[in-house]
């Protein structure tokens, strides 16, 4: 009984997938067609640059990140300072604010620096998002130190600690981390919304938002293009889900 | 020698300190201080002339009609929606951790919504429920796309948990549901109070969700006008005082949700 309630409700909660596909498929008079892919193929010339813009945000959004917060959350586990606690509390509620308190500073300050309106106002403010910082922190709590001061002994710098000893160790989280990061900078629809100007620069989902012109039959078929990357991220990548998203006990 | 190794210790924790500079930089530049900007632009009368205004521009805000409808209708979110998402994913965690035979091949199905874009899924969404005249598509866009972080947090707390407890109890003929309440979830209190609030945080976050099942317009049925519109259309009219009494209020009420959520979270923390 357990069991098939179970089988049912994964059933129910993987049919949209299901469906999207299947009605990407769905020519006039209801027959299967390839139609709707090649309108969209080959007619929707704006399909691409979008496609494109949202392969380069999000990859360049992941990229950025790594950069930034594996140094940061190494800072946050073995520096030793007054207020560290309080800071890590604030990125804490900080990653928990929702987008619509943190989108007016961000344009204000893209704004002050002239960026309203470029691909670099979109990738800056999400590159310093604090949630991967709060989730390697809690990871790094798990790591052997005796391995970094065995490495200290050998070197003063303290990038070598860091990709010699430290990222061996919490491989698994960035794997997690970038995982995350990466499906979140591809759904992204209110910074290109509010922060660009020109259709140019747009990506998928404001696309299938609808609020632009496009014929409803290349609606699905983009839909499914557009899920195809993270899925197939998902697959090589679910196992370090499971075990570097250890965010339980983050207080 | 102690005097040396002093310094390098001393050395190593500047360097450590210097590790944080990044980050703390972007978020000085991109949210602290334009938020400061923020508190500022929410006292003043008006953009030119400057004066300062008191409280009036959150009087005014929190009197707007607009306001007060989006303000219910999150807080209904929150109340209705985060209780149902996370009393299934309690029972498909345990399902999935417990469950006999290959069931974990089923995760995929509630984990994989988790990372596929929401613009992909409202399509699908306008489809199924078109005609309907209620906000509960929303609801269930909003369970479906957030079950996914629950039962990898909530799992990830059950495989820690001693499975000889459970084997031990079984063979002394518990049946499963005294199990479940009273040894499993306790234990993983902590991950299942995080996961709920994520969830309430996330619950602020259905902008995206309403505005593509609605197909991208600025002004949904009533029901569905949350805090997110309120916000999206005030910027839209570039009206900062409203936006920045609005995000201030938002900012204000989720702080003290979240530390109000650790409180109890450190509480129950063995």
């Amino acid at each position: 009984m357990k069991r098939v309630m179970l089988i049912l409700s994964a059933a129910i909660f993987f049919a949209p997938l299901a469906v999207t596909g299947g009605l990407s498929f769905l020519g006039a008079e209801n027959t299967a067609t390839l139609q709707n892919y090649d309108d969209l193929l080959f007619n929707c010339f704006i399909f691409y640059p979008m496609f494109w813009n949202s392969v380069l945000y999000a990859s360049v959004i992941t990229l950025a990140q790594f950069l930034v917060v594996i140094p940061c959350a190494f800072g946050f586990a073995q520096a030793k300072f007054k207020g560290k606690g309080a800071l890590f509390v604030f990125y804490i509620i900080l990653m928990m604010m929702p987008l619509q308190v943190t989108i007016l500073p961000h344009y204000i300050g893209l704004r002050d620096m002239g960026l309203i309106g470029t691909r670099l106002g979109i990738i800056l403010p999400a590159v310093f998002s604090p949630f991967g910082v709060v989730v390697m922190r809690q990871y790094m709590k798990g790591m052997e130190q005796s391995a970094i001061e065995a490495m200290r002994l050998e070197t003063n710098s303290i990038i070598r600690v860091i990709v010699h000893t430290v990222l061996p160790q919490i491989q698994v989280c960035v794997l997690a981390v970038g995982l995350f990061v990466f499906a979140d900078s591809w759904n992204m629809l209110e910074q290109p919304l509010l922060f660009l100007n020109r259709e140019a620069l747009q990506t998928l989902p404001v696309f299938l938002s609808g609020a632009g012109q496009y014929e409803g039959g290349v609606l699905f078929p983009a839909a499914v293009l557009f899920m195809i990357p993270v899925w197939l991220l998902y697959g090589f990548f679910s196992e370090n889900l499971e075990k570097g998203l250890t965010l339980g006990d983050v207080s | 020698m102690g005097g040396i190794e002093m310094k390098i210790r001393i050395s190593w924790n500047r360097k450590c300190i210097l590790c944080l500079l990044p980050s703390l930089a972007g978020i000085a530049a991109f949210f602290a201080a334009p938020y400061v900007r923020v508190l500022y632009y929410s006292l003043i009368d008006n953009q030119f002339r400057r004066n300062f205004a008191g409280l009036s521009n959150y009087i005014q805000t929190w009197r707007n009609e607009y306001f007060q409808l989006a303000l219910r209708n999150s807080l209904m979110l929150m109340v209705l929606a985060v209780p149902a998402l996370m009393v299934l994913a309690l029972l498909v965690s345990l399902g999935l951790s417990y469950g006999v035979g290959r069931l974990r091949a089923l995760r995929t199905a509630f984990v994989l919504p988790m990372v596929i874009p929401t613009a992909s899924a409202a399509l699908v969404w306008q489809v199924f429920f078109s005609g309907w005249d209620n906000v509960l598509p929303v609801y269930l866009l909003f369970i479906w796309k957030n079950i996914g972080i629950c039962v990898v947090l909530m799992t990830a707390a059950f495989a820690c948990i001693d499975r000889g407890i459970f084997e031990a109890a079984r063979m002394d003929g518990a049946s499963a549901w005294p199990l479940y309440t009273k040894i499993v979830i306790p234990m993983a209190l902590p991950a299942v109070l995080f996961s709920a609030l994520l969830s309430i945080v996330n619950s602020f976050r259905v902008f995206k969700e309403a505005y593509l099942y609605y197909g991208g317009t600025n002004y949904p049925p009533n029901h569905a006008y949350t805090l997110q519109y309120y916000m999206n259309n005030n910027f839209l009219k570039l009206d900062y005082q409203s936006l920045s009494a609005g995000a201030v209020m938002t900012s204000v009420l989720v702080f003290l949700i979240v530390m109000g959520g650790l409180a109890l979270q450190r509480r129950v923390d063995p």
